[in-house]
């Protein structure tokens, strides 16, 4: 943590901001550490000692403040510093890689002209969450941020410690890796895509 | 919204600048755009590509939100972390 700690609460200050703004986001706080290293103990470890932390840095939170971005950037901080290493989730993909590639436009538009939103509603909570899971972890982070929590684009950026543009092209990129996966799955089951039709 | 009721015979089937369009429509969607509604209404009524994307979009939003279920939050770590503060206080 690099704020300047400007504020000094007294004891019952504290108790009456961790009771009231800090806990009160311990559910979407589990959910985000959850999907970020798929392991139940994990998530538990990363949500605990980012409370320690938040506790620990309190002076440094305006009260009355957005509680629940300061919250996750913590956590965010705290799993690229210490979980992120040690994590059990499998080989996933090079970012740089990704992001090189989904720079050309014609990737971009012709990857994802096939599926088609009637498939997307047929499909199964399994299926999108599996595909959502699969997506490296830059690219996870800003739909659940956005999709699942409702950030704004500059709540993020301050959550990720990014400019807006690069949440915003980064989003872009995100949705058309997860409209590949989806694709993918229609295809496997079976949904009504063009690729299909041609064959 | 009523864009569905639109016929698509008025529509161009090419889009000049998808990755433009697309990256407003998303922005659109995720409510980052001030007087959207007019733009929206504008692409929707003469881009297929574009009016096939938003709903697209659209849809998988809907059920990322609805589908991706919460994790059970365990029942004893509100309490365990209670604790620990006890202990650093």
């Amino acid at each position: 943590m690099s704020e300047v700690q400007r504020r000094k609460y007294s004891q019952e200050e504290k108790n009456t901001i961790f009771d009231g703004e800090f806990m009160p986001h311990i559910d979407s706080m589990y959910n985000f550490a959850y999907r970020l290293t798929f392991d139940e103990d994990d998530a538990k470890d990363l949500v605990q000692d980012t409370y320690l932390k938040a506790y620990r840095f309190i002076n440094s939170f305006e009260q009355g403040t957005n509680a629940k971005a300061w919250l996750f950037r913590i956590l965010k901080n705290s799993f690229i510093n210490e979980y992120r290493k040690k994590s059990k989730q499998p080989a996933k993909v090079d970012y740089q890689e990704v992001e090189t590639y989904y720079n050309s436009d014609d990737v971009d538009y012709q990857s994802t002209t096939d599926l088609r939103a009637e498939s997307v509603k047929g499909m199964l909570g399994d299926e999108i969450s599996n595909a959502l899971n699969s997506l490296a972890v830059d690219f996870r982070t800003v739909i659940i941020l956005c999709d699942l929590e409702g950030f704004t684009y500059e709540e993020m950026a301050k959550i990720l410690d990014i400019p807006i543009g690069t949440v915003r092209s980064r989003l872009h990129r995100a949705r058309n890796l997860l409209k590949d996966k989806l694709r993918g799955y229609a295809h496997h089951m079976g949904y009504d895509t063009d690729e299909e039709e041609e064959i | 919204m009523d864009m569905n009721e639109e016929t698509s015979q008025s529509r161009k089937l090419k889009c000049d600048d998808t990755s433009k369009c697309f990256q407003l429509l998303e922005s659109i969607l995720d409510g980052e755009m001030d007087n959207s509604k007019e733009v929206l209404k504008e692409k929707l009524a003469k881009c297929q590509p574009c009016f096939e994307h938003f709903h697209l979009e659209q849809a998988i939003r809907d059920v990322l939100k609805t589908r991706c279920t919460k994790q059970e939050v365990p029942t004893e770590l509100a309490d365990c972390i209670r604790q620990k503060i006890q202990d650093i206080k």
